[in-house]
């Protein structure tokens, strides 16, 4: 347990630097907000609309397809940390595993649903 | 595992607060920001319980995976990001009193276990005994388990996420017309 | 830490391995010939269910030879072919052909880019089942699940333009998300009192706590309510019952169907893999204070009530249809709770029977609205004047979920009475049946009522029909298995019945 002190160490300290920055500057800096300060920095063009933008639909498709494979990842770890105490059989498993999801790259490669058009 | 430490507690504040956020801001980007750092603390108590590989999975998957594909769903509805959002509806009511039985009930239980079912030899709940130890390296074991012992349900699980996905594929694909 | 491989056989997991590839093989062929040939996809994906079928009915009928031996063990407790596994993968399968055959109208008109999905999913279930069936442990019988109803939340939204379809798919996803936490959170209940996934050894750790303790304590009973309610959303039991009628509403007829049978069935066989078999010693309150029995036949009540009265005021046939398979889960739970020699059987052959019934009764509708695109009753009036056939095979079956004697569906409720009967005359604590069995034949008499009133629009309507009906040939041959099968097996259902008496022992029920 106690090597995840570190790792907490860590956390704390990282948000604790960004805190004091963000403390300092509010404490050296000179407040004087008006609307021109306010609005986005748009190259000295008045913005159109907000800053919110669409984002394109086919993103969504490539996130969907990572998330599979992360989970995949995932059952990759415990079977790399024993696979030299397991030997063949293993090995045999984790191709049938990954080959059944390859299926998957193969479906969407042919579909067309990783082309970017 | 000792009585909960303060490194608990801390977790603990984390996990509710951020899970009320979640449900309660008006910002629905916000929510998702929240929702990450509940699993994120989620994380740290599975540590808390030594189980370090759910936690990674937990951070890998929830926090790596999930969470960035609700930013982006959140991103790919127009108008929804800037808008601030009514998190409630008429129903809110039997909501809570839902969900205010259900965590009663929960802890009612714990609690009425805890208490019922002592040994009479050792004085200890039979549901604090420690039964088998636990293993020096848990990834190691879960591995070996999953590749000897529960190795049907690891291959059938590679076929669960290939109908997820070619499932996926089929409801987020653009129609061409 | 020692790691040894457990004893396997993948021959006796063939049909598995077949129906696996062959779904592979259908998204493949319907990506190599570019969705040239409408209906090919759907022969070749109904070669998926019926290879595994054949295979499993030759083996129990003998004609197999004698080296073949496919029942046993495949994988330990995780893969066990006993006569449950594979008398609930005939029905799977079954149902899975009748969904196909069903669905050629709708992949013709409606489904254009996604044909190969549609069937290869549709297989994808059918597998999940499969395993489910197969399975005495928790952890594979959790992933059956959820392989059998991820891809029927793809197929109930299959069509993406459809509104109705899109609510369908996301209050099945909603729901069946919440029921699986439900579900799984009940399992690691489980899990925890008895340190075991596999469901006999748990049944022996709880003995061993119970008997050492005198008790075991109401996280028993917070399990039991956990697992009642995800199991009571798979199979639509009231109070968990309200996604049912928009779900089938929504999504397309054959899935709808599919839903209602394959989906129901899985459904039962995890409930009584995970309640008959591993916490059958905690049914009755002389046994264990925690009981399920009188929960579970508290849910068939409201079932046989909810699902009879609210169907009369239908008018979309799919609805009335939804409501009525309601109904009919609550008929088959009370099978379910009769822990004797008839229990179990009775449950298989009422799923067996209705697999049937239902299946022909959503496959008529699916032609219907192929052809009108209407689901409403009142577009059925008058239809024995032009489409006799249809008319006659759509009353048949409805007849069948009546339980019309000599159709299968009356058998099948006269056996599930009849087990609660001869439970609750042997033991006097367990009289509380026979007020299931009352409720259950009230009902059943009541129900006439909505599923005549199908029957009397079409047969003696004054009106003059607006549609007639054709057939396409898989379509016919749906209706005409159906109709086979609710005839034949009302009539002559001694082979059937025979296989069932041996299901109650894979339960532990009795010591053949």
């Amino acid at each position: 347990m106690t090597e995840y002190l570190a790792v907490l160490i860590f956390i704390f300290a990282g948000i604790g630097i960004v805190l004091f920055t963000f403390l300092l500057s509010r404490l050296l800096r000179p407040i004087n907000p008006y609307h021109e300060k306010n609005i986005n920095y748009e190259c000295a063009e008045n913005p159109i609309g907000t800053s919110w933008v669409k984002f394109n639909n086919r993103f969504y498709i490539f996130a969907l397809i990572f998330v599979i494979f992360d989970v995949e990842v995932v059952f990759l770890f415990p079977w790399a940390v024993v696979f030299g105490q397991l030997g063949l059989y293993a090995l045999v498993e984790m191709v049938i595993f990954i080959g059944i999801l390859f299926f998957g790259i193969f479906y969407a490669w042919r579909k067309g649903a990783l082309k970017w058009v | 595992m000792a009585e909960p430490g303060i490194v608990f507690w801390i977790l603990a504040v984390v996990t509710v607060a951020s899970a009320v956020m979640v449900v309660t801001l008006k910002n629905i980007f916000h929510c998702a920001l929240a929702l990450i750092l509940c699993l994120f603390s989620v994380a740290g108590i599975y540590i808390l319980l030594n189980a370090e590989f759910l936690a990674a999975a937990q951070v890998l998957i929830y926090v790596g995976a999930v969470a960035i594909l609700m930013i982006f769903a959140i991103m790919l509805t127009s108008n929804l990001a800037s808008k601030a959002i009514r998190q409630s509806n008429e129903q809110v009511m039997v909501g809570t009193v839902v969900s205010v039985l259900f965590c009663g009930g929960m802890l009612a239980l714990i609690y009425l276990t805890d208490k019922a079912i002592v040994s009479e030899e050792t004085g200890v709940a039979f549901w604090r005994q420690v039964r088998g130890t636990l293993p020096a390296d848990n990834v190691a074991s879960l591995g070996g388990y999953l590749m000897t012992k529960f190795m049907l349900p690891f291959e059938v699980v590679s076929v669960l996420l290939l109908a997820a996905m070619i499932g996926a594929i089929v409801l987020a694909r653009k129609e061409k017309a | 830490m020692d790691f040894t491989l457990p004893q396997y056989d993948p021959f006796r997991m063939l049909p598995e391995i077949f129906m696996l590839l062959w779904a592979l093989w259908v998204f493949t062929y319907d990506l190599i010939t570019k969705r040239q040939k409408e209906a090919a996809v759907g022969y070749m994906a109904l070669i998926g269910p019926a290879v595994p079928l054949l295979f499993i009915v030759f083996y129990l009928t003998g004609l197999l030879p004698e080296s073949w031996r496919y029942g046993g063990s495949g994988f330990g407790a995780m893969f066990f072919n006993d006569t449950t596994a594979m008398f609930f993968k005939i029905v799977f399968l079954g149902a899975a052909i009748m969904a196909i055959g069903s669905s050629f109208g709708i992949t013709k008109q409606k489904i254009v880019n996604h044909r190969g999905e549609f069937y290869g999913l549709l297989l994808f279930s059918t597998l999940g089942m499969m395993f489910l069936a197969s399975s005495n442990e928790l952890l594979t019988l959790y992933i059956g699940l959820e392989l059998t109803t991820i891809p029927l939340f793809v197929l109930a939204a299959f069509f993406k333009d459809d509104k109705l379809s899109v609510e369908a798919g996301v209050k099945y996803f909603v729901i069946g998300a919440f029921s699986s936490a439900l579900l799984l959170y009940g399992m690691s209940f489980l899990y925890g009192l008895s340190g075991t996934t596999g469901l006999v050894q748990m049944k022996m750790n709880m003995a061993v706590v119970f008997l050492s303790y005198r008790d075991i304590g109401v996280i028993l009973l917070g399990g039991i309510v956990l697992l009642v309610a995800g199991v009571g959303f798979k199979l639509a039991l009231p109070p968990f019952h309200q996604w049912a009628p928009d779900v089938y509403e929504g999504s397309p007829t054959p899935i709808a169907a599919f839903l209602s049978v394959g989906s129901k069935a899985a459904g039962l066989v995890a409930f009584g893999k995970i309640f008959v078999n591993g916490l059958m010693a905690f049914f009755g309150p002389e046994q264990a204070p925690n009981d399920w029995g009188m929960l579970v036949g508290l849910l068939a009540i409201l079932a046989m009530v909810i699902g009879n009265v609210v169907a009369i005021r239908q008018t979309n046939i799919k609805r009335m249809l939804a409501y009525s398979s309601i109904a009919q889960a609550g008929y088959i739970m009370i099978g379910m709770v009769v822990l004797n020699e008839h229990g179990m059987a009775s449950v298989a052959y009422y799923i067996f029977a209705y697999m049937f019934a239902n299946m022909g009764a959503f496959a008529a509708v699916a032609i219907f609205e192929d052809q009108t695109g209407s689901c409403q009753i009142e577009d059925y009036k008058g239809l024995a004047k032009t489409s006799p056939v249809f008319a006659v095979s759509l009353s048949l079956f409805l007849l069948s979920l009546v339980g019309i004697p000599p159709l299968a569906g009356f058998l099948a409720k006269y056996k599930v009475f009849a087990a609660a009967i001869s439970m609750a005359t042997v033991d006097p604590s367990a009289s509380w049946l026979y007020w299931l069995v009352g409720v259950g034949v009230l009902t059943a008499v009541f129900s006439l009522f909505y599923y005549a009133n199908v029957m009397r629009l079409m047969f003696f309507s004054n009106e003059e029909p607006r549609h007639k009906i054709t057939y396409s040939v898989p379509a016919l041959c749906v209706l005409l298995l159906g109709l086979a099968g609710i005839v034949v097996f009302g009539i002559y259902a001694e082979p059937i019945l025979k296989l069932v008496r041996t299901i109650p022992a894979d339960f532990g029920l009795y010591i053949p």
